[in-house]
């Protein structure tokens, strides 16, 4: 392994940030176990040597429980404004996942994404349920209110077929942002 | 209008902003192009006639070794967190071929225009600036949650690419050595490539993998461990900012 050198400026040492993300939005703060983890001793700044698995719980079981049955009808599909100060309900294509078909239906004010749902179609007749009541606008989530949610894509690990993404994507491009 | 072109090609979709019609057909050639050579899902690529046999690798055109040659680079350059072989040991080059394929696109968009971005399942590359007041911004899902962001990475030259690879992939690229550490890695990088090869190894590695590639390569990092610990490089580190800034100030 090659010995980092601790300079002035290092740039990329990894260092552990507390967050416990499986909680979502909570605080979520464990106090962080003194493990002393971090690589390259003596960082500069940022990232000191703080480590602990900021968690509770198990990791997170995700929110994708299958689900019965539900009201009809899909997301509505938005039409709208164009421009990228859009504002509109606007409903990605349906993608596969190993869950099945996911349609996500993202609501936009001014350009800025203040809502975002996951319907599951059923394979019956398209019925659609929500995926999840941890739906959360992300908006309300705490992680994210220091920032306005002005994205034009979406980055994540991608489920078969990449199906959640695109259909995340899908809604994002569909209100032009 | 909106200003977005999409299409569908590798079993995902590519989103252009920024491009006129003709750049995005030629995009949509480049991504055509890479797919016919590698599809492990088409029999009659290249790769698909490696893969059965019928064609020896040493006989395949030389683009098609170049990018053999290229994942075996990163391979060495992740300690084997990487590889273009899969456990039965056909040669699949799915890791990297989505990304060269974005970054050949990012060739012809810079022909035409200065703002532009490109999205292909996840995988972004971008160029100049979203609009003169705002950069370039991409969500990272909630590894647990997809419909929710944890992260917004703003890209700004030379930091010009994002991707990100997890546990809830499926059929894809990574084949992981030991039980998982990490459920979800976003990579930011100068370059496509790195950022997706990156994010790959980080999740197939351990915290080790993980320390010595972000010591070794020039990337930034934003990794979710499976015990809900969240790692993040200083460059990343402005990407999730967390209720009452959390940032462990214990050592």
């Amino acid at each position: 392994m090659r010995a980092r050198v601790v300079a002035g400026g290092v740039v990329s040492s990894i260092a552990v940030l507390v967050i416990g993300w499986q909680l979502g939005g909570q605080p979520a703060v464990t106090a962080p176990a003194q493990q002393s983890t971090t690589s390259g001793s003596g960082t500069t700044g940022t990232g000191t040597g703080t480590s602990g698995s900021g968690s509770t719980g198990t990791s997170g079981s995700g929110s994708t429980g299958t689900s019965g049955s539900g009201s009809t009808g899909t997301g509505t599909s938005g039409n709208a404004a164009g421009g990228s100060s859009a504002s509109g309900t606007f409903a990605g294509d349906t993608a596969q996942t190993q869950y099945g078909p996911v349609q996500v239906q993202i609501t936009v004010a001014n350009g800025k994404i203040t809502d975002v749902t996951a319907l599951q179609l059923t394979d019956q007749g398209g019925r659609s349920v929500q995926i999840s009541q941890q739906a959360a606008p992300i908006l309300r989530q705490e992680a994210l209110q220091a920032q306005s949610a002005q994205i034009q894509s979406v980055s994540g690990a991608t489920y078969t077929s990449e199906g959640y993404t695109t259909s995340l994507q899908s809604a994002i491009d569909k209100a032009g942002l | 209008m909106s200003g977005v072109v999409t299409f569908e090609t590798m079993g995902t979709v590519v989103s252009l902003r920024g491009a006129t019609p003709e750049t995005a057909a030629e995009v949509r050639a480049v991504f055509a192009g890479y797919d016919h050579r590698y599809s492990l899902y088409d029999p009659s690529s290249v790769l698909s006639r490696v893969a059965d046999g019928s064609l020896r690798l040493a006989d395949a055109p030389v683009q098609v070794r170049d990018v053999y040659a290229l994942a075996l680079d990163w391979r060495d350059r992740t300690g084997g967190a990487f590889t273009p072989h899969r456990p039965d040991g056909v040669v699949d080059l799915s890791g990297v071929v989505k990304a060269l394929a974005i970054r050949d696109a990012g060739a012809v968009l810079d022909a035409d225009a200065d703002d532009w971005m490109i999205t292909a399942g996840g995988d972004v590359l971008v160029r100049g600036q979203h609009r003169a007041d705002g950069p370039w911004s991409v969500g990272v899902l909630d590894p647990a949650r997809r419909d929710t962001v944890v992260g917004v990475v703003r890209l700004a030259a030379p930091r010009r690419a994002v991707a990100t690879s997890g546990t809830a992939e499926r059929g894809e690229h990574i084949w992981r050595r030991a039980a998982p550490t990490f459920v979800q890695a976003t990579v930011i990088a100068d370059d496509v490539v790195t950022a997706d090869v990156l994010a790959t190894a980080v999740v197939a590695g351990d915290e080790d993998d993980l320390r010595r590639l972000t010591a070794d390569e020039d990337a930034d990092v934003l990794a979710f461990g499976v015990d809900g610990t969240v790692w993040a490089t200083p460059g990343a580190r402005s990407a999730v900012r967390t209720e009452g800034e959390t940032t462990s100030a214990t050592g």
